[in-house]
């Protein structure tokens, strides 16, 4: 029996410590193995040491793992490895087998060259596991929130397209990169015709699922770098990054066929809807994006007093002098 | 603004140790992607919270779009090694290090703290041996990615006022790959590096 | 007579720290310098009959300083002394001309062996 003095408390301490800790030689062979890696592995350290790591656990990325001891026996470092890259070296079970909802115990490791004082070579490699489950979970749930506040801050609750406080942002940000690299920006402003209608014939259900549809229907016929998004009521916007004023019409023209079409379903009934549509186009007489706003606003308007389910647009008249 | 934070004699040893630690780093680095760097001549300067954005533009460009590691070491010394990478340069880098398939964002992580790693590494390694002290340091973590660089720092959120920051670049003489590799030693620990500087004088 | 020996290095504690680990016995005029421009001056006032280089420097850097020296009559022993531990960095100055690299921090043991082997200090 040893004598309980302090130079013996070390051994006692590395496997009694709830970390994984163990050494390799430089042909990958255990030297020591603690009794957290005995828990968690199964294996029991008289099995293991002297062993080829690699033998023991096929289930190890060799790969990976040569190339890191290599690399800390070349340049004589530390190497770290994360679970947010890596999420485990072994596979071990973790201790939320109820409320995880992971795979594996996930593991952040530091990889020690030990040198030998005398020879200043290094002969082993000190591997040290810590379990970070806990915090990977708190991590994934912490993001996963975020995730799902950003976009409802920038999603419109009824129609799930984007809600107009996104349009505004976008504007500011679409605006000053036309403006600087004078890449051509258009805009859509429509509005669905007689709204007031529907809502007063088929109750604010119907009204609902008539907006609803407007979302599915338009989506598919916009490019994934313009915005769409439910400027309030029954007035959509479609913004248009590097697209001429033609093109932008053609849109404008494919979203009023599209409306117009067939009518929505309703439970058994069948809504008719149409929109107006204005559109307009980024010049150089266009000083601010309000200005732009402004303009697809009233080419909205015109297609309004021209009878309604049409397209119209505006430029900016060369000689004006905006207030 | 005061620049005599540490004397001058402080400063050219400050300068003379941490070239000699970078050389060390960009050896290793050159021993892991089998390329010869270029090291620049270290930059030594004292900088103030509010400023810290616009004195690190001035180091590597205003305009650059950056990703960045950064690595605690304490001790006798305490600070904070940053190594910001140009975002271009990342891609080669993968090339180099042998990955052929598409870079997933996780090993292009991966990749960044290790290259880090093995800079931060060596270097602070050099400094403890001229130095003679002893330094652990804490595992590296990606503190920014493709970020402009006048918003890498949130000096609202930090507790200094003055801080020296060390910098050499590491360039490939082939290629386009970069790394700034920064070291911030805030004012709490400047009274004991200054310490360690003069016993490093005073043994020449 | 002394050898006149030139240091070049923009650290002046690293001028320190090579003149240091000169061999004590050794009757050298030293002359120092803070950067490439400095050293070819003094080099074309035959003040440097030995040269101790670093290789990053501001202003004119070490390698630009070997390639002048090359172009002209070239009567000088050149030892790099520098940071830059990369084996082609050494190779690359050995191409250039230079005798003998040294790895900062210097080992004064080191450069006594060096100007012993070109027979500079004997």
């Amino acid at each position: 029996m040893l004598a309980w003095n302090p130079s013996n408390l070390l051994p006692v301490l590395i496997d009694n410590i709830d970390t994984g800790i163990f050494v390799l030689d430089t042909e990958f062979n255990v030297v020591l193995w603690n009794r957290f890696m005995v828990s968690h592995s199964g294996k029991h350290s008289t099995d293991v040491i002297g062993h080829n790591i690699f033998d023991m656990f096929p289930e190890l990325p060799k790969k990976w793992f040569e190339k890191k001891i290599q690399s800390v026996l070349l340049l004589k470092n530390f190497s770290f490895t994360s679970w947010e890259q890596r999420p485990w070296l072994f596979p071990f079970a973790h201790n939320r087998p109820i409320t995880g909802g992971i795979d594996y115990m996930q593991q952040n490791c530091v990889l020690m060259p030990l040198e030998n004082p005398s020879t200043q070579e290094i002969e082993f490699i000190s591997v040290v596991i810590f379990d970070v489950t806990d915090t990977a979970l708190y991590q994934k749930q912490l993001s996963e929130a975020l995730n799902e506040l950003e976009q409802t801050s920038i999603t419109d609750g009824l129609t799930r397209i984007y809600n107009r406080r996104h349009l505004q942002a976008s504007f500011n940000l679409e605006f000053s990169r036309a403006n600087r690299h004078k890449f051509p920006l258009s805009m859509i402003m429509f509005d669905l015709d007689h709204f007031k209608k529907i809502n007063d014939t088929y109750g604010h259900p119907g009204g609902d699922e008539v907006l609803r549809e407007v979302a599915k229907r338009v989506k598919p016929l916009v490019r994934t770098e313009d915005v769409f998004g439910r400027y309030g009521g029954e007035e959509f916007c479609v913004l248009m990054p590097d697209t001429t004023l033609e093109g932008a019409i053609a849109v404008a023209e494919r979203i009023r066929s599209v409306l117009q079409s067939v009518p929505v379903q309703f439970g058994n009934l069948h809504i008719a809807m149409s929109a107006s549509l204005g559109v307009s186009t980024l010049t150089s007489e266009i000083r601010t994006h309000q200005e732009l706003l402004q303009l697809a606003d009233e080419s909205l308007y015109d297609a309004k007093h021209n009878g309604r389910n049409c397209v119209s647009s505006r430029q900016m008249p060369v000689n004006s002098s905006p207030a | 603004m005061t620049k005599k934070i540490l004397t001058s004699d402080q400063r050219d040893a400050l300068q003379e140790v941490t070239n000699i630690a970078m050389g060390q780093a960009g050896a290793s680095l050159a021993q892991v992607l089998g390329e010869f760097v270029q090291l620049s001549v270290p930059q030594i300067n004292v900088i103030e919270l509010e400023e810290i954005n616009q004195a690190l533009a001035m180091l590597v460009g205003a305009t650059t779009v950056v990703s960045a590691v950064r690595q605690a070491f304490t001790g006798a010394l305490r600070g904070e090694a940053v190594a910001i990478f140009d975002q271009e340069g990342c891609i080669e880098l993968a090339e180099l290090m042998g990955y052929e398939k598409e870079l997933t964002p996780k090993a292009e992580q991966e990749l960044m703290l290790d290259v880090a790693n093995v800079l931060i590494g060596a270097c602070i390694k050099g400094i403890t041996k001229l130095l003679q002290t002893d330094i652990t340091f804490s595992p590296p973590s990606v503190m920014a990615k493709n970020m402009p660089i006048g918003q890498l720092m949130h000096p609202s959120t930090m507790e200094w006022k003055l801080a020296l920051v060390t910098e050499v670049n590491f360039a490939l003489e082939k290629g386009r790959f970069t790394c700034h590799l920064t070291q911030f030693w805030p004012e709490s620990s400047i009274v004991s590096l200054a310490e360690a500087l003069d016993k490093f004088i005073e043994s020449f | 007579m002394s050898t006149p020996i030139l240091v070049v290095d923009d650290s002046a504690m690293a001028r320190k720290m090579l003149i240091k680990a000169l061999p004590s016995s050794w009757d050298v005029e030293i002359t120092q310098a803070a950067n490439g421009l400095e050293a070819v001056d003094a080099y074309r006032a035959g003040k440097a009959e030995v040269m101790f280089l670093d290789l990053q420097m501001p202003e004119m850097d070490g390698y630009e300083v070997l390639e002048k020296v090359r172009q002209e009559d070239f009567n000088t022993f050149i030892i790099v002394v520098s940071a830059d531990v990369q084996p082609l960095a050494q190779q690359r100055v050995k191409e250039m001309g230079a005798i003998a690299f040294v790895k900062k921090p210097v080992n004064p043991a080191e450069i006594e062996a060096i100007l012993k082997k070109f027979g500079v200090f004997l």
